[in-house]
């Protein structure tokens, strides 16, 4: 199998060449495997938004490369091929939406690839459909919920029928409902459709629902595994500026007192049942 | 009544076809002090409800108090208020308005005629108090920052004029653990030895909650629910109605108590947990 995207010693400076050239990203090498679910974390301003902006060509590499299934992000007569690829859903909702009817918005993308109308129709039919739309297709995004809004920014990014969805912290403005919606639409997308998708998040109840997890630190990747793999170094964790998942946290503090509470406890309902089993 | 509000009603665009009732008769009154956190769904009138406390919006109807007295309109005065009561909005980049980071939290302690080495003593500290180092990045303009860092700025940038109240809307979104827990223990520290009075709306229990004397629960424009933590949170089930959560380790404990061991849930830190574990399951000495 080959990975979906591979970053090959990536480097990335804001303002190069002057005095306050900033380097964000310091030599990253990643592989993005198709239909995987990946997270990726880290403390603020570790590069975890510039990497993730040169998946889709947003940004283009000044030293190293970024393949999209072989193509080189760097040869603009890739672009077109690569934003069809990878989709791209941002932190705020408001700013992502362009129509003032959500069918029409989830349209947008779809047209702009110059599709025959009735392929536009059928897959905005689809992206409604999958993400439980259908009943606010006709209605203005302006009187949805936050969360809502961002659903409806998903489906437009769905439309294109990309192969990888990135989202950068999507559930970071919206209540816990809407948070919770966010979540298992995004789930439910990888593994029902087979999307592959790069969560960006600084939530541990959501990293551990994804197959493998990144953590970043001054523009390098520090650790890359599963998420069981990646809670077990506990001081590391800290030392990266993360936490560990809630139940975890919990289950460390238990064992400390000289509870017999296994290793490898990250979600809640692991922490529940082994809770109600303790003699 | 050190802060608060009598019957406070706002409609947004009153007297047109798309006037919309944000708050219902708002009332409710803190003390000096104290740290208060306003939870809600989205659209329940948080932000609404907070820019009516320093003066940002005007009352449609009803009252807004501070330090006893009722909050008029004379420019003078606001302009005044605002100086004691900070605000840190809730998408802080629409509000930035200089051209570097120095400046942008210069603002303050320069309107309040500082000299130049005070003022770049006050940036400084202010950028390190939230975890930012200041000569990293503060002659960059606002806008070249990651998310989170954005948010940091325009927190640093209400504490360097030292405000009496600090209100944050919604101040955790898009911050990574480590600064989450500084700057609530940054708040925490503030409030016990300057007595400074806290107000945060926040969709994120875990680590603030310890922290506060009060919640209040906004739905639709009203005032649903009242109370200290240990109060709100035992009323489960009223929250998931609006579509809201517990914190993490309260909801641990609902479940653990819905599968048969007969724990407290009025219980929202690990501490708190742990000892309710080793109430029921721990034996002596250990
Ligand atoms: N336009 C810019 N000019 C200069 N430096 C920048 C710019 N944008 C980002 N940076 C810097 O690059 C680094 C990485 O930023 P990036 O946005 O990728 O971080 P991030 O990991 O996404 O952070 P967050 O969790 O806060 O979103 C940060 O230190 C930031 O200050
Ligand atoms: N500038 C505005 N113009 C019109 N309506 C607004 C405006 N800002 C907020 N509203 C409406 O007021 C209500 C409360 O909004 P808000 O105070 O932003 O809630 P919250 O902060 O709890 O999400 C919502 O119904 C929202 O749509
Ligand atoms: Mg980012
Ligand atoms: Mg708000």
């Amino acid at each position: 199998m080959n990975p979906l995207i591979e970053v090959i010693d990536l480097t990335y400076s804001y303002q190069a060449g002057s005095d306050d050239e900033f380097r964000a990203l310091k030599g990253v090498f990643l592989q993005v495997w198709p239909g995987e679910m990946l997270a990726i974390t880290g403390q603020n301003g570790s590069g975890k938004s510039t990497l993730a902006r040169h998946f889709n060509g947003l940004l283009t590499p000044q030293s190293g490369s970024v393949l999209v299934e072989g193509l080189s992000i760097a040869d603009k007569k890739n672009t077109a091929a690569i934003r069809k690829l990878v989709g791209m859903v941002f932190q705020n909702p408001d700013n992502q939406l362009v129509s003032s009817i959500v069918e029409e918005d989830i349209a947008f993308g779809p047209e702009n690839l110059g599709l025959p109308p009735a392929e536009i129709r059928k897959r905005v039919d689809w992206a409604l459909d999958t993400l439980n739309l259908q009943h606010l297709r006709k209605v203005s995004p302006s009187g949805l919920s936050e969360g809502q809004k961002q659903l409806v920014a998903i489906a437009g990014v769905l439309a294109m029928k990309p192969k990888c969805i990135i989202l950068d912290e999507p559930t970071a403005h919206l209540d816990p409902r809407g948070k919770r919606e966010v979540l298992e639409n995004i789930m439910r997308l990888n593994r029902e459709e087979g999307i592959t998708i790069i969560l960006l998040t600084h939530f541990m109840n959501e990293v551990v629902h994804c197959d493998q997890m990144v953590v970043m630190e001054q523009g390098e990747i520090k650790l890359r595994g599963t998420p069981y793999a990646v809670f077990r170094q506990k001081e590391i964790i800290l030392e990266l500026g993360l936490d560990l998942p809630i139940a975890a946290q919990l289950a460390t503090g238990l064992r400390q007192k000289g509870f017999k509470i296994p290793e490898d406890i990250i979600h809640t309902e692991e922490l529940v049942d082994c809770l109600c089993q303790l003699k | 009544m050190f802060i608060g509000t009598e019957k406070l009603t706002y409609t947004y665009m009153s007297g047109t076809p798309f006037a919309a009732t944000a708050l219902n008769e708002v009332s409710f009154s803190l003390g000096k002090g104290e740290i208060t956190l306003i939870i809600g769904p989205s659209g329940s009138g948080k932000s609404t409800l907070i820019q009516h406390l320093n003066g940002l919006l005007k009352p449609s109807s009803g009252r807004v108090y501070f330090k006893g007295q009722a909050i008029g309109s004379d420019k003078g005065e606001l302009l005044r208020l605002r100086r004691r009561i900070g605000l840190v909005f809730q998408i802080p980049e629409e509000h930035f308005f200089s051209e570097t980071i120095y400046d942008e939290i210069a603002f303050a302690p320069r309107n309040l005629g500082l000299a130049e080495s005070e003022v770049r003593i006050r940036v400084k500290d202010a950028l390190e108090k939230v975890g930012l180092r200041a000569e990293q990045l503060q002659y960059r303009h606002p806008f070249q920052l990651s998310a989170g860092q954005k948010r940091l700025v325009a927190v640093a940038s209400v504490l360097s004029m030292n405000p009496e109240v600090l209100i944050l809307d919604e101040p955790t979104a898009g911050l990574d653990p480590s600064h989450r827990r500084n700057l609530f223990a940054l708040l925490d520290n503030l409030n016990r030895s300057g007595g400074l009075t806290v107000i945060i709306s926040t969709h994120h229990l875990d680590d603030v909650v310890a922290l506060a004397h009060s919640v209040f629960v906004l739905q639709g424009g009203r005032m649903v629910l009242a109370g200290p933590p240990s109060e709100i949170f035992t009323t489960r089930e009223k929250l998931y109605d609006l579509g809201l959560s517990l914190p993490s380790v309260t909801e641990i404990m609902h479940s653990v108590k819905e599968k048969g061991l007969p724990v407290k849930t009025n219980i929202y830190t690990l501490a708190g947990a742990r000892q309710e574990i080793n109430r029921l399951k721990g034996r002596p000495g250990r």
